[in-house]
């Protein structure tokens, strides 16, 4: 068969003939590829919401706080309340050598920022400069506190994101200006825009950051600690050294090292690993909906085509009876129902395309991209390919049929 | 006498459904170049299994039939619809053209599958239906277009191949008598003027009255 523009006229010719049938049959595809391409695009911008939930945290990490006692211990009553001192901090970095950063926190909740008359009610965190090891700021302007700030006691702040849009309305970068916290000024060195909701005391973008001793002295805390957060060093399972680090703790304060909830070691490699399954779930639903969508789409066509050629029988027959070979009513039958997957589907693909850029331009903010929903190039190539394949899958069936068709047929209508 | 077309020797056909049906009892036929013959018999006698092995749709059981000198016996599919392509061309009862096609296009259609190209196939296809004198009905599709009309069309079709005989089914049949004796007419001048063999199947006397020679076919023989 010469392969010219006549071929394709003729394919077009028979689509055209029955417009309703053959939009509502390539909708069936249109959608499963919308939904594949669509589900795809939006699982990885989920899952990357999600992850941006713990953006900047070290995977392989703890947090370790006190709460009341459970068990009685040493003739203490259960239910005593203690608090974590700075002295566990070195007894941690002496009796557990496995551990990488060992880095304090305290906090107050309810402080009133004050720049000028815009205010913002926080929360300040005391820190030290390595605590950007266990949740990394992402810093917009400035610095993060350093270690200078932490000898010298200066009295900087590093402001959260939403703390520095209402405090400076008008944006531009507030390094040097001062702040006050409740009564104190503070000098600003840095804008934190870091926006993650996994945040150790408090959401980060309402926080603000100051240096860890000078935090004890102006709120007068003494070497009360309120948290440590830590990390393991390399090829450490966090869950492996979590009742040694209960022990040493449980030690020095009189409690008993058995008591889980008094020393809470908050593990969160176990929080990972529970994503990662839930990411792997995902996306195996993901896949297994579109592509059953899609593969519905495809035995719509399919049975479509079979009606199709059915009704053509008398058509397919003559065409045989003035010469068309069994090979041109092959090509002619699955150069149709490639045709109409593909075209159906390439339509599916750059709806799905566009709908994702628009929920990408929805999620980003100052320039930022916070989600990628916009799938792969090659995600699509694959969909382009996958189409083609089920063309001519869908068209197998029907031009069976249709090669079936003895031009005797065309004679028998009467 | 001019050289032999069709050639049938012992021609037996059956078709075995739930009881073996013996259509064809030994059909021996010879049709020369240029001839106009009809076939007649009444229904069921065998006529249009004949036609149907004339044309190389159907296949036979036993003896030999030669087309222009060529045995066409146990042909594939493809090279049937070769040889039907370039040797034969048909003319139905019900005209058999193509609905959603122009007349042109129809015309066009067994070129196209001969894979003359596409300007070529268009300039034949409006000569042929020039002759038919339905060029200004080359763009209009076969429901725009009386039986007569579309019978002429379907004849432009069968020539447009060139081919060496034309084999008629009945190519009055669903016509008024009129428009009947024109297509006759328009037939019998193809046949004079371009010496092109015909075999017309049909039951009406007036038709087959028109043609040099009438074969009767009765339960599978022929009776001359």
């Amino acid at each position: 068969m010469k392969v010219d523009i006549d071929s394709f006229h003729e394919l077009l010719q028979t689509l055209m003939r029955n417009k309703t049938r053959s939009f509502l049959t390539g909708f069936g595809v249109f959608w499963g590829v919308f939904m594949l391409i669509g589900l795809i695009g939006g699982g990885d911008g989920m899952k990357e919401m999600l992850n941006s939930n713990f953006e900047g945290f070290a995977t392989n990490s703890a947090i370790i706080f006190g709460q009341p006692t459970t068990k009685p211990f040493h003739g203490f009553r259960k239910g005593r309340i203690w608090s974590l001192t700075a002295g566990d901090i070195e007894r941690l970095r002496q009796q557990v050598p496995q551990l990488d950063v060992i880095s304090p926190m305290v906090s107050k909740w309810g402080v009133q920022a004050v720049n000028g008359d815009h205010k913002f009610n926080c929360s300040i965190k005391g820190l030290l400069p390595d605590y950007a090891k266990v949740d990394a700021p992402k810093i917009y302007y400035g610095r993060f506190i350093n270690e200078m700030d932490i000898a010298q006691q200066r009295k900087v702040c590093v402001l959260g994101k939403k703390v520095y849009k209402t405090l400076f309305p008008g944006g531009g970068d507030p390094c040097g200006q001062l702040v006050r916290l409740d009564s104190a000024y503070y000098s600003v060195i840095g804008v934190d825009y870091a926006g993650g909701n996994m945040n150790i005391n408090g959401s980060a973008e309402e926080g603000v950051c100051v240096p860890l001793s000078l935090m004890q002295r102006a709120f007068n805390m003494g070497d009360h600690i309120d948290l440590i957060a830590v990390t393991g060093r390399r090829g450490i399972t966090m869950s492996d050294i979590t009742s040694q680090i209960r022990e040493v703790i449980a030690r020095a304060h009189d409690i008993d090292p058995t008591d889980e909830k008094a020393v809470t070691v908050f593990n969160t490699e176990v929080l990972f690993g529970l994503l990662d399954n839930l990411y792997h779930g995902v996306d195996l639903l993901i896949w297994l909906v579109g592509i059953g969508t899609l593969l519905a789409g495809a035995i719509g066509v399919s049975n479509i085509m079979m009606v199709t050629v059915k009704e053509r029988t008398t058509e397919i027959g003559i065409r045989r009876a003035i010469g068309a070979t069994p090979r041109t009513i092959l090509t002619q039958i699955i150069s149709e129902s490639i045709l109409l997957t593909s075209v159906a589907g390439m339509s599916g693909i750059l709806f799905a395309v566009l709908i994702l850029q628009m929920m990408e331009l929805g999620f980003t903010e100052d320039g930022i991209v916070t989600a990628h929903f916009q799938v792969d190039f090659w995600i699509a190539i694959g969909a382009a390919a996958l189409l083609a394949a089920l063309g001519v899958l869908a068209g197998l069936a029907p031009a069976a049929r249709a090669m079936s068709i003895k031009p005797v047929d065309a004679m028998r209508e009467d | 006498m001019q050289p032999i077309m069709i050639q049938l020797k012992g021609i037996h056909k059956t078709y075995f459904g739930a009881q073996p049906l013996h259509v064809l009892k030994g059909i021996d036929l010879n049709i020369a170049e240029g001839e106009l013959v009809s076939i007649m018999g009444a229904s069921g006698s065998g006529k249009s299994t004949l036609l149907n092995i004339l044309g190389i749709l159907d296949d036979y059981d036993e003896g030999e039939y030669h087309l222009a000198g060529t045995l066409i016996k146990n042909l594939s599919e493809t090279r049937a619809a070769d040889y039907r392509n370039r040797l034969i061309g048909f003319i139905f009862q019900s005209f058999n053209l193509i609905g959603f096609k122009t007349a042109v296009e129809n015309v066009e259609l067994p070129l196209f599958y001969q894979g003359v190209g596409r300007r070529k196939r268009h300039q034949m296809a409006m000569e042929e239906l020039e002759k038919m004198g339905l060029t200004d009905w080359a763009s209009h599709y076969p429901n725009e277009m009386s039986g007569g009309q579309r019978q002429r069309v379907a004849i432009a079709r069968a020539l447009a191949t060139r081919p060496k005989i034309i084999l008629a089914d009945e190519p009055t049949g669903a016509l008024d008598s009129k428009t009947g004796v024109e297509v006759m007419q328009l037939l019998q001048k193809l046949n004079r003027e371009e010496k092109i063999t015909m075999i017309i199947v049909t039951h009406d006397p007036g038709v087959a009255s028109k043609t040099n020679r009438i074969i009767r076919i009765k339960d599978g023989v022929i009776e001359e």
